[in-house]
């Protein structure tokens, strides 16, 4: 049977994307990892509550309620643990977050925070940066930082 | 032939930044120092094609037409934690329009005081509806064409951005969710358009005043807000008549109010509008009757992400330009959209997309010229974006 050149151009992509994701083949990709949510030390906040890190980690809340300026650091959109943080405590997957930061990028209401490329590089950010939030997997090395409970 | 070596210079230009994109991406990210200093530079580069079974809609589409191309390339700055600075140039060609004419789309100053308040003051992108304001970001949505009820692209030219001011702010309500707000005053120049064989050519045009607020609650129910956008321009035209009248001078007050809903959570996009504007001509001398005209349009959408490559949308849309009038097909536009956008990697995308169309209200022309073409038509798009 002959084929649409639309049904062949989307079977292309199917496979381009598929091979990938390594979907087919490969393994199923791991499940996201837990993780735990980071300050400094010297942060006096000891939990906050999702909603907060939802407005803190998409911007719309940029201090502390002491006044000091909230600095949220993000993983890499492949992360597993910024999979599961984004489904938890912002409620969307990292694509809907990506599409909430291109509208703001593109329209000129915002940037997204800075990403960094693994646990380490969080807590390293946390620890040197006043103000900064950020999250780990579970079992990450924290190095001095403190882990503040979500509500 | 300028046109065409103008429109390969966009190209490579364009081209060349969505190469460079992964290295420049990786870039910014590092870039916020420990006192929130932070610069961050952003592209896309869309290219489209557009085919309808009958009627031209946008460009020549009966024919197939790729005049349907976009490219933007920003870079904002966050100078202190409440103060940032941004630029984004822009060009894009949708037939006879923008013809790739390179332009500030926005430039800002901001500084935001509390969370509640903020101000910014530059050439900026205006608030209306969920949409407006990234209605010519292909990757910031699932459709490659917003409906066109409440996003014509007839507006693009002169509805998308204002210079002048704007107060902004997020105010939480405790458990009643929090507010976002935007309210917002300026001028809109315009250039005047290319014309050729009419009547009375333009000699003058623009939008010396334009005030409007957008107020969006964010539920409690994570994801769902509600809002409402309200905004009111003054157009003003001015024309060369045959002597001995000389000048035509033609002034429009322009009110628009939208009702909007959104729930965005976890895979799923629901989405409607509703709205209405109402638009008072007056002509001098009085070569047509002072009018007054209300239309009225809408729409309802839906987009869940299926897979992290693959979003399906649809939409139903409808538009009345005259709310009074809604017999004939020049005097509706239904339009019943599905698209598939694939995400084939963390910097492009490629959108199919086809629409039913029933009306003609739409198109360009006058009615009488609309009320003649195909009623039932069909229009296919395929577009694809880069992005860093």
């Amino acid at each position: 049977m002959l084929r649409s050149p639309l049904s062949l151009l989307i079977a292309g992509l199917v496979a381009a994307t598929s091979s990938r994701s390594g979907a087919g083949t490969a393994p199923p990709a791991p499940a996201p990892a837990a993780f735990r949510v980071i300050v400094a030390p010297s942060n006096r906040v000891d939990g906050v509550d999702r909603r907060f890190l939802l407005e803190a980690f998409l911007r719309k809340t940029t201090v502390w309620p002491d006044g000091q300026p909230l600095r949220p650091v993000d993983q890499p959109a492949d992360s597993p643990t910024r999979r599961r943080f984004s489904q938890d405590a912002l409620r969307r997957p990292v694509s809907g977050v990506k599409e909430y930061w291109l509208q703001a990028i593109f329209s000129g209401r915002g940037v997204p925070p800075p990403e960094v490329d693994s646990d380490a590089e969080v807590v390293k950010f946390v620890l040197q940066t006043a103000g900064a939030i950020g999250y780990v997997s579970s079992d990450a090395a924290l190095g001095g930082a403190k882990v503040v409970s979500v509500k | 032939m300028v046109v065409g070596r103008r429109w390969v210079r966009s190209l490579l230009g364009a081209a060349s930044l969505v190469l460079a994109a992964p290295t420049a991406a990786r870039a910014t990210e590092p870039a916020a120092d420990a006192h929130g200093r932070d610069i961050q530079f952003h592209g896309f580069v869309s290219q489209g094609f557009l085919k309808t079974t009958a009627n031209d809609y946008l460009v020549d589409s009966s024919r197939g037409s790729s005049e349907f191309s976009e490219a933007g390339f920003n870079a904002t700055a966050q100078l202190t934690d409440k103060l940032r600075v941004g630029l984004q140039l822009f060009a894009f060609d949708l037939g006879a329009i923008g013809n790739f004419t390179v332009k500030a789309d926005w430039y800002y100053l901001d500084y935001r005081v509390r969370d509640w308040l903020g101000v910014r003051a530059g050439r900026l992108k205006i608030a209306y509806g969920l949409y407006n304001d990234v209605s010519d970001i292909d990757a910031a949505r699932a459709p490659a064409l917003l409906p066109s009820s409440v996003y014509p692209f007839t507006n693009r030219e002169y509805l998308l951005a204002q210079t002048g001011g704007e107060l902004y702010g997020y105010a939480r309500l405790g458990r009643g969710g929090a507010l976002e707000y935007r309210a917002y005053a300026g001028a809109v120049p315009l250039e005047v358009p290319p014309q050729t064989g009419v009547a009375v050519p333009i000699t003058g045009i623009g939008v010396p005043y334009i005030a409007g607020f957008r107020l969006m609650w964010e539920t409690p129910l994570d994801g769902l807000r509600i809002g409402g956008s309200g905004v009111y321009l003054r157009v003003e035209a001015t024309g060369m008549l045959p002597p001995p009248l000389a000048t035509l001078t033609a002034k429009a007050n322009e009110y628009a109010g939208l009702g909007s809903a959104e729930y965005a959570a976890h895979d799923l996009l629901l989405a409607a509008e509703y709205g209405q504007t109402r638009v008072e001509n007056h002509y001098n001398p009085m070569l047509v009757p002072d009018a007054t005209v209300v239309s009225e349009g809408g729409y309802v959408m839906s987009a869940y992400r299926a897979r992290p490559w693959l979003q399906p949308a649809v939409y139903y849309s409808l538009v009345y330009p005259n709310r009074n009038i809604r017999d004939g097909r020049e005097n509706v536009q239904h339009d019943v959209s599905g698209t598939l956008r694939f995400d084939i990697n963390e910097f492009w995308i490629v959108k199919l997309e086809a629409h039913y169309m029933r009306g003609t209200a739409s198109l360009a022309g006058a009615p009488q010229m609309r009320a003649v073409l195909p009623e039932n038509w069909g229009l296919f798009v395929l577009k694809t974006t880069a992005y860093f």
